[in-house]
């Protein structure tokens, strides 16, 4: 695979935080790419929408909705929030790691971030397997028309999430294609999924 | 790494946790009684999410290092979920 | 028309003057010309696109799949000239969609990754025309043309146009995800990065469209807010970015094998001196 265009390692103290400019406090900088930023701030707009819709029609069939949420399971899902959130904090301990040279520390971050994003999936999809030999499918009602959707669509993020990290290890791996730019990268679209999740796990598990 | 990185990191984990755990409660739901619409619940547990979200921005997401257009626009996103999600729940509750 | 650069010290200099001369002056000289022609064509077939769908067939956006057959038969009747004559366009105009897809596929052979990226997605966008567009077009135009035939039949002919128009955007996705990837491998610095992530925005919410083929009623269904609308917009600022995108690569274009050039006419980029060093 060809080297993705990024910088190089960027500038560093011995505490991990980024050369200041000034000696007083540390210089601004955007992390990882800013292309990377404006897909996720434009996929969070998007989001808004599903869940604005969302919103909107729970509120013109509160019962229904009510009594199909009775069937999530809230410490299934409090359980994937929890797993996510560790990943997150795995991924962010990568970055920093890798900002100061730690790269099997890194590495090590990395690959216990996918670890948790297998976690997470295999919760759903045994979460998903139990709802549907309950009878509740993508197109038994409204509730779980959207519950289906937004878990689907925040699923295939995560999946995409693991070409991400995949790219962050690769790039870890090899000193010669080190590029702090790229794992920085990968870290917003990954932290990303999980503030995705959080919100959806709030609308559908919690939500009345 | 540095020492005082990880022990936030931890510490911002441990918060986000905390605030995980407590929907455990918020969102329990006691079989016995019928389950009714809640504003309370809803209105606390979408502000809670944004709450996380937010933290998850600055800490992990190191918007507490980047350019102020950044941060206010990672800011405004936060804003403009609590004024979409509310204001929808709580205006399709009122035209019922 | 980008207005060409009056400084060049050259004997063949970019005129001013009227627009027929300055477009005259450019047809037989620019070394750009088919590239521009190429950007026109999508311009004006997605303004063409627009009127015919939006307009005159009012077939975007879509009616409801949760009609009875008498009502779908009274929708047929009631646009019935629209879709003869708008759809009558769209056959015509179709072969616009070639300049379009090579322009594109142009802009991934200008980058420095490898040649398949841009085949594969002449070959998929080519392909997609039909389940995409033109399969509407024929069944609806087959449906109005008609409108004695049996009710049923009519009712069969506007579920097949319209799942195939909406319900078909995987071959669309696929050609969006070989655009991203060739963005982001590219070295040449040719699309921005951010449109490469943007393509991959485009591709998610086609993904959301599929549940179309499930729901009659609701936000799922082929007209749903989340199905139709939402995609539409996404899909609606993904086309306009990338047509200002393609603008701005045949600008900057200087016909190097190496990166592109930044925006800013420059003596390499100038249509004048282009011209003069092809001939």
């Amino acid at each position: 695979m060809t080297d993705l265009a990024g910088a190089g390692p960027r500038p560093h103290r011995v505490d991990g935080k980024p050369d200041a400019k000034d000696g007083n406090k540390p210089a601004e900088f955007v992390p990882g790419q800013p292309d990377m930023w404006a897909f996720v701030l434009f996929e969070a707009l998007v989001f808004t929408s599903y869940f604005v819709v969302y919103m909107i029609f729970r509120t013109r069939s509160p019962e229904l909705y009510l009594q199909s949420q009775a069937h999530l399971s809230l410490r299934i899902g409090v359980f994937e929030t929890l797993v996510l959130l560790v990943s997150s904090w795995s991924m962010a301990r990568c970055v920093q790691a890798a900002r100061q040279g730690a790269y099997r520390s890194a590495l090590t971050n990395a690959l216990l971030t996918m670890f948790l994003g297998v976690v997470f999936l295999v919760a759903k999809v045994f979460e998903w397997t139990r709802l549907i030999r309950m009878g509740f499918g993508f197109s038994s009602n409204e509730f779980f028309s959207h519950y289906f959707f937004l878990t689907g669509i925040h699923f295939l993020h995560l999946l995409i999430g693991f070409v991400a990290v995949g790219v962050i290890v690769y790039q870890l791996r090899s000193p010669a294609r080190r590029s702090q730019e790229l794992v920085e990268t990968g870290a917003t679209y990954w932290h990303t999924v999980d503030f995705l999740w959080i919100v959806i796990f709030a609308l559908l598990y919690v939500v009345r | 790494m540095n020492a005082l990185i990880k022990k936030r990191l931890l510490v911002v984990w441990l918060v986000l946790a905390s605030i995980t755990l407590v929907y455990l409660w918020v969102g329990s739901v006691d079989p016995a009684s019928a389950v009714r619409p809640s504003a309370v619940v809803t209105s606390s547990a979408i502000v809670m999410a944004l709450i996380k979200v937010r933290i998850i921005f600055r800490e992990f997401m190191e918007t507490r290092h980047a350019p102020v257009l950044l941060r206010r626009l990672t800011d405004g996103w936060v804003v403009l979920m609590a004024v979409c999600l509310l204001g929808s729940y709580f205006f399709g509750m009122a035209i019922r | 028309m980008s207005a060409p650069a009056t400084e060049a010290v050259s004997p063949l200099e970019a005129p001013s003057g009227s627009p027929l001369h300055r477009i005259a002056w450019h047809w037989r000289h620019n070394p750009k010309r088919e590239l521009w022609l190429a950007w026109w064509t999508i311009v004006a077939f997605y303004q063409l696109f627009f009127l015919v769908f939006f307009v005159l067939t009012r077939t975007q956006p879509p009616p409801s799949p949760g009609w009875d057959v008498a009502r779908v038969v009274q929708w047929f009747h009631h646009h019935h000239y629209g879709l003869l004559i708008g759809f009558g366009i769209m056959f015509l105009i179709t072969g616009m969609t070639a300049p379009s897809n090579a322009l594109i596929a142009y802009s991934m052979r200008r980058m420095s990754v490898s040649p398949a990226f841009a085949y594969s997605y002449l070959v998929l966008y080519s392909l997609s025309a039909i389940p995409g567009m033109l399969l509407m077009c024929i069944a609806l135009t087959v449906g109005a043309m008609r409108p004695d035939r049996d009710p049923e039949l009519i009712s069969w002919l506007y579920d097949f146009a319209f799942l195939s128009f909406v319900g078909t955007m995987g071959v669309f996705l696929i050609g969006s995800l070989v655009w991203m990837l060739a963005i982001l491998l590219d070295r040449n610095r040719v699309l921005p990065k951010w449109f490469g992530y943007l393509n991959l925005c485009n591709a998610l919410t086609e993904i959301v469209v599929s549940p179309a083929w499930i729901f009659k009623t609701g936000v799922f269904a082929w007209n749903g807010l989340i199905a139709w609308w939402i995609d539409m917009v996404v899909f609606g600022l993904y086309t306009g970015v990338f047509i200002f995108l393609l603008r701005r690569m045949i600008q900057r274009e200087g016909f190097g094998t190496g990166p592109l050039p930044d925006l800013a006419p420059t003596k390499e980029t100038d249509p004048s001196a282009l011209a003069e060093t092809a001939q």
